[in-house]
């Protein structure tokens, strides 16, 4: 596409993108206001002629945020390794090798990546029950590879379907076994690949709520979407720290985003574009 | 070459093998399970029904704690009774040993009642393996029958005065009655009481209205900002980044966010809402049931049509330039392009953007059980988030599963209906066609 964009276009640009970003802007300017002003009349002023970082101090305070983050961080990082690296088998055999059913088997990881979670939290929760792992981060880690291993072979197979079979076929007129094809060709091509993947699935552990609601309901063990849901009270809602606390895991996203944005979207449009 | 080919195909297997039985583990046979679980009347919070029972059991530890104490005040209150309440008594205690009789005829249950005994004795309490056995129907019948008459003939004596210590007797026997667990296989009765409980179809409602409306907005916005920015600009890889944002939040923390934006007395959307005449009073946009589904809808988009906007612009990118400029040649109107050229080269886009949308929201959960947490007055309340309540806040787990188990089905028949658009297309094995 070659259309040139005009002024007009830029306008539309800039409103969409306030639009999109203006929950994120309200709750920025909101986390440095003072408590006094997110009520009442000055609920509803921009800016603050106070700027104060109380409601920042107050969640790692007042609450144990930091330990909220810890635990996301090790939570998703292990389920990600661990289903990123028994999916890649899965998936390299599934893209690369002729064998009977794997039309079956990749049908089968798609059915289940659509399985909607609460119809396997009752056993799911029964099981770590039984087992004493409610509360820990093995209790969350086994129930995610629900979502996250068809996930990683669902994005890994259109990863590694791209690589040119050539590179194969000269790497077995040269005598290489299938695995030695597989380490020394097949998965040096397909770092990016494996990489877009661990992002994705990383996020999609990381933003969880079901099985950590229901699995890790000590304050020790919950993790951070489950922890900021929480943080309403009975009565009051503390709006400034969830404000301040908001802001604090979405800057990450942000650079994250503004990082790995084109792998992302080739990530999540993969498998649903023809090329 | 033939055996190359074996080789090949046992690699394949061996490597898929390790994923193939995790799924099978863990998503699977879960699921299998559940729809198990919903054949019973299976809750957390009574004891006797916290785990599922095909057949009759006995709880020793009970019948115990009460049975001997039972027999002994018994034979005490035969030493003093005189006439008729002395033979009525009499009887009542041949019975009972009777029964206990009977019960202790089965080898483990003889076996296990020692076991349990010994415990009792020694002031332990006995592991949950000894203290619970199971008993043939027969059996099992026998002894709630001849429990309950126990207790009748007991009560009866005790309101003529012909007990010494009515409330010891009485209260003994009473112990015994809940000794038996009865099994609590239902078969399909949860899903009977299901489908004729206006609480089910109101939530199935909830879910189908908010499904549909929001992807249909989702879809109608989402193409026409992919064809707005489906053009070399400057500042491109900043407007990606921005779109996603809101989809790479975890939907608890902005499903928070947004309550703040919505709230009654201090929200800036509700705000802004009010001013522009879209609600009549800032309040209703939580408080009424058409407030709130808008709510919810309205977070929804904002949160997801961008990344429906993403499929949609890669769609686009694969369709040649050329046929665009051919139509162009051949006098064709923008809208006549975008009929003719662009929704038809689209269709296996929008289709698979389509399912994979309509999937989530049909399994929507974190979204409004934090927004919204169902209300006011259940007009929010999704099936997953009925069926979340049913399980962990009545702890009704046969209940629960039954709804899960209903989640799973309508899941399949929309997947199902879509493939059937689709067709092979999605699971075309492209690698073997390329070869």
């Amino acid at each position: 596409m070659t259309k040139k964009a005009g002024p007009l276009f830029y306008i539309f640009l800039v409103v969409f993108v306030f639009f999109v970003m203006f929950p994120f802007l309200w709750v920025l300017l909101s986390s440095i206001k003072p408590l006094s002003e997110l009520f009442g009349d000055k609920a509803f002023q921009w800016f603050t002629s106070h700027p104060t970082l109380k409601s920042y101090i107050s969640v790692f305070v007042n609450y144990p945020f930091l330990r909220y983050l810890w635990n996301s961080t090790v939570v998703a990082t292990i389920t990600t390794v661990y289903t990123v690296f028994v999916a890649a088998f899965a998936a390299y055999a599934i893209a690369r090798l002729e064998f009977r059913g794997k039309t079956v088997i990749l049908g089968l990881v798609l059915a289940v990546s659509m399985f909607p979670q609460i119809a396997t939290i009752s056993p799911i929760y029964m099981f770590v029950k039984k087992f004493g792992l409610t509360n820990s981060y093995l209790g969350l880690i086994i129930p995610y590879t629900t979502f996250a291993l068809p996930l990683s072979i669902w994005l890994l197979v259109t990863f590694f379907r791209k690589i040119p079979f050539d590179l194969e076929e000269a790497a077995k007129i040269d005598g290489a076994t299938p695995m030695q094809t597989y380490f020394k060709v097949i998965l040096p091509l397909a770092v990016p690949g494996v990489f877009t993947t661990s992002i994705l699935v990383f996020i999609a552990a990381w933003n969880e709520f079901l099985f950590a609601l229901t699995i890790n309901t000590a304050e020790k063990y919950k993790t951070v979407p489950v922890g900021i849901a929480m943080f309403q009270g009975q009565y009051t809602i503390p709006w400034g720290e969830i404000s301040a606390a908001t802001v604090i895991v979405t800057i990450p996203l942000v650079i994250m985003v503004l990082l790995f944005q084109r792998r992302i979207v080739s990530g999540l449009t993969s498998g649903s574009v023809k090329e | 070459m033939r055996n190359e080919k074996r080789m090949e195909r046992i690699l394949g297997y061996s490597l898929v093998a390790p994923a193939l039985l995790l799924i099978l583990a863990i998503a699977i046979w879960p699921v299998i399970q559940s729809f198990y679980y919903s054949l019973f009347d299976y809750r957390l919070n009574d004891p006797r029904k916290s785990s599922i029972h095909l057949n009759y059991s006995l709880d020793l530890e009970g019948y115990l704690q009460n049975y001997p104490f039972l027999q002994s005040a018994l034979k005490q209150e035969l030493a003093t009774a005189e006439g008729t309440v002395k033979e009525t008594l009499a009887e009542v205690e041949q019975k009972l040993t009777d029964m206990d009789a009977a019960i202790r005829k089965d080898e483990q249950v003889a076996k296990q009642y020692d076991q349990v005994n010994e415990a009792l004795d020694n002031f332990e309490t006995p592991s949950e393996e000894v203290k619970i056995v199971e008993l043939d129907e027969q059996t099992a019948k026998q002894l709630i029958s001849t429990v309950d008459s126990a207790v009748q003939t007991l009560k009866q004596i005790h309101q003529d005065g012909g007990l010494k210590q009515p409330d010891k007797v009485v209260g003994l026997a009473e112990g015994l009655t809940g000794v038996v667990i009865e099994p609590n296989f239902v078969g399909l009765k949860h899903y009977k009481d299901n489908f004729s409980d206006p609480r089910l179809w109101k939530a199935l409602w909830n879910t189908t209205f908010f499904t549909v409306v929001s992807v249909a907005v989702e879809l109608v916005l989402g193409l026409a900002i992919a064809l707005l920015i489906n053009k070399a600009f400057f500042g491109r890889g900043l407007v990606r980044a921005t779109i996603l944002v809101p989809w790479a939040i975890p939907t608890a923390v902005s499903a928070l966010m947004w309550k703040f934006l919505y709230d009654g007395q201090n929200g800036i959307v509700a705000k802004y809402f009010e001013n522009i005449g879209l609600v009549d009073r800032m309040g209703d946009l939580l408080t009424t049931e058409a407030g709130a589904m808008f709510a919810v809808i309205f977070a929804d988009v904002w949160k997801t049509t961008p990344y429906m906007a993403l499929l949609l612009l890669a769609g686009l990118q694969t369709i040649p330039s050329s046929l665009y400029e051919a139509a162009s040649i051949d006098g064709a109107t923008k809208w006549q392009q975008f009929v003719k050229v662009t929704l038809p080269l689209l269709k296996s886009s929008i289709l698979v953007a389509l399912l994979f949308r309509t999937l989530d929201a049909f399994r929507v959960f974190d979204l409004i059980f934090v927004l919204t947490g169902g209300g006011p007055a259940n007009s929010t309340e999704t099936i997953s988030i009925l069926a979340y309540k049913v399980m962990f806040s009545q702890t009704n787990f046969g209940n629960g599963s039954a709804l899960a188990v209903i989640v799973f089905i309508c899941v399949a028949i929309i997947s199902m209906i879509y493939i059937k658009w689709l067709g092979k297309d999605l699971l075309s094995d492209s690698a073997s066609a390329k070869r």
